[in-house]
């Protein structure tokens, strides 16, 4: 990529702009049912970010031209860095807590596995997708899951289809959902909120950013706590995300597939 | 991680090489400036001023480069996001010198200050293949990938509340 791109001031400008502009709004709070929707600064950066984006709307292109818009994709990752820095740095201080908590943070790794149990009989039996359902709900397609459906059936197989559509809508709107989501679950008061926190850690890094701040939001006393397992589960994930899809997920995920289709004869794929 | 027809892939192995921040580190290291400015200045409504907040963000700064070295030259692949983290964790232990000073200078950066920029970004990241895509796939993957979503969060959440 080239250099002049990734540092086109108008990006830079642009991103500084919203951001001040989205942190003055500030956080917002819906009450919804028996909870709350935290609004946060980063949902209406993102919108406001998509409002300007070339792509979408093509007169956009004369504020910000449609390769500076390509540059900003790898941007993203280099742009999260110093927020896990940040991160890191509550984890640090806190490190008796998670050490005592430890067992905990290590067996809720395998609750990962819970993506498939809810998504996956209802994709193949609610809206009766065929292998696509396998690739969409083994994991949470964040990068490294992508690896491993790329090596093993290639990106343009239906498991690949199914990967990428989830990985897309990830992108769109995964940091966001989570963020409402976390913060309305810890409003219902009905799971212990550390324990919330450590589900927060995904393996995403805009998306554990999302959901613990919406956690800190929620339960602002405990703020650092909640931060520190957040953190700490998200390293977890980092560390055996990749084996636990690879050895557990996806084979649990394929013999489950096999069970719900009934063992029947491959039917024909209706995915467009 | 080889990807098997990388011509075809359009998601292809090259492409994921690209996008490895610790590759390029001289590139990194001035976009990585770039990103900081962002959330420097993103950290004034609801952090602290600019001098204020300075030390901090130097210090998130270093750490990402140091992260970034130690990923480049580890014989074993983590994702540089884990190395930058555990450098910063090794930085706060109580029994690291100086971690009361870093901490104290860490406060001045505001948590949520520093993401908002991120999504900035990825909002205008967003490219003409990714919102086809997303007609294309339509609302069964959304709903799908919304259920995947609840049901690691959910799931995690479970366990963790019954182990504690």
């Amino acid at each position: 990529m080239d250099l002049k791109l990734l540092l086109d001031w108008r990006l830079h400008l642009m991103v500084i702009v919203t951001s001040m502009f989205s942190e003055w709004i500030g956080i917002v709070r819906i009450p919804l049912g028996p909870g709350t929707l935290l609004l946060l600064p980063l949902l209406y950066a993102f919108v406001i970010g998509v409002l300007f984006n070339p792509h979408l709307f093509s007169g956009m292109g004369k504020i910000i031209p449609k390769p500076v818009s390509h540059a900003a994709g790898p941007i993203i990752l280099i742009a999260i860095l110093p927020f896990i820095a940040k991160f890191g740095s509550t984890i640090g201080p806190a490190i008796e807590q998670i050490i005592a908590a430890g067992p905990a943070l290590i067996l809720q790794e395998l609750g990962n596995l819970g993506t498939m149990l809810l998504a996956l009989p209802f994709a193949v039996l609610v809206l009766k997708m065929g292998r696509e359902a396998v690739g969409a709900t083994y994991s949470i397609a964040r990068e490294p899951n992508i690896a491993i459906i790329s090596d093993r059936y290639g990106l343009r197989s239906p498991e690949g289809i199914g990967i990428m559509g989830v990985y897309v809508v990830g992108t769109m709107f995964g940091t966001l959902y989570f963020a409402l989501m976390a913060g309305y679950i810890a409003s219902l008061d009905i799971l212990d909120i550390r324990a919330l926190a450590m589900a927060c850690g995904v393996g995403s890094g805009s998306m554990v950013a999302a959901c613990s701040a919406a956690l800190a939001e929620a339960v602002p006393g405990s703020r650092d706590e909640l931060l520190a397992f957040a953190g700490a589960s998200n390293l977890l994930t980092y560390a055996t995300g990749l084996y636990i899809s690879l050895f557990i997920a996806l084979p649990i995920t394929e013999w489950l597939y096999k069970r719900l289709k009934g063992n029947a004869p491959k039917e024909v794929r209706h995915e467009s | 991680m080889k990807a098997n027809d990388t011509t075809a892939n359009q998601f292809d192995a090259e492409a994921l090489k690209e996008l490895r921040p610790e590759n390029q580190l001289g590139k990194t290291a001035l976009v990585l400036a770039a990103v900081c400015v962002a959330a420097w200045f993103s950290n004034i409504v609801n952090g602290a001023p600019l001098l204020d907040a300075l030390p901090g963000m130097l210090i998130l700064y270093v750490m990402v480069i140091i992260g970034l070295v130690i990923g480049r030259v580890c014989p074993f692949y983590l994702p540089s996001v884990a190395w930058v983290s555990l450098v910063s964790i090794i930085a706060t232990l109580p029994v690291f010198p100086g971690s009361d000073w870093i901490i104290a200078r860490l406060a001045e950066v505001n948590f949520l200050a520093v993401v908002t920029p991120v999504l900035a970004y990825a909002g205008l990241a967003l490219t003409g293949r990714e919102f086809a895509m997303f007609k294309q796939t339509g609302w069964k993957l959304v709903l799908v990938a919304l259920l995947v979503f609840t049901g690691t969060f959910i799931g995690s959440a479970f366990v963790a509340h019954l182990i504690l």
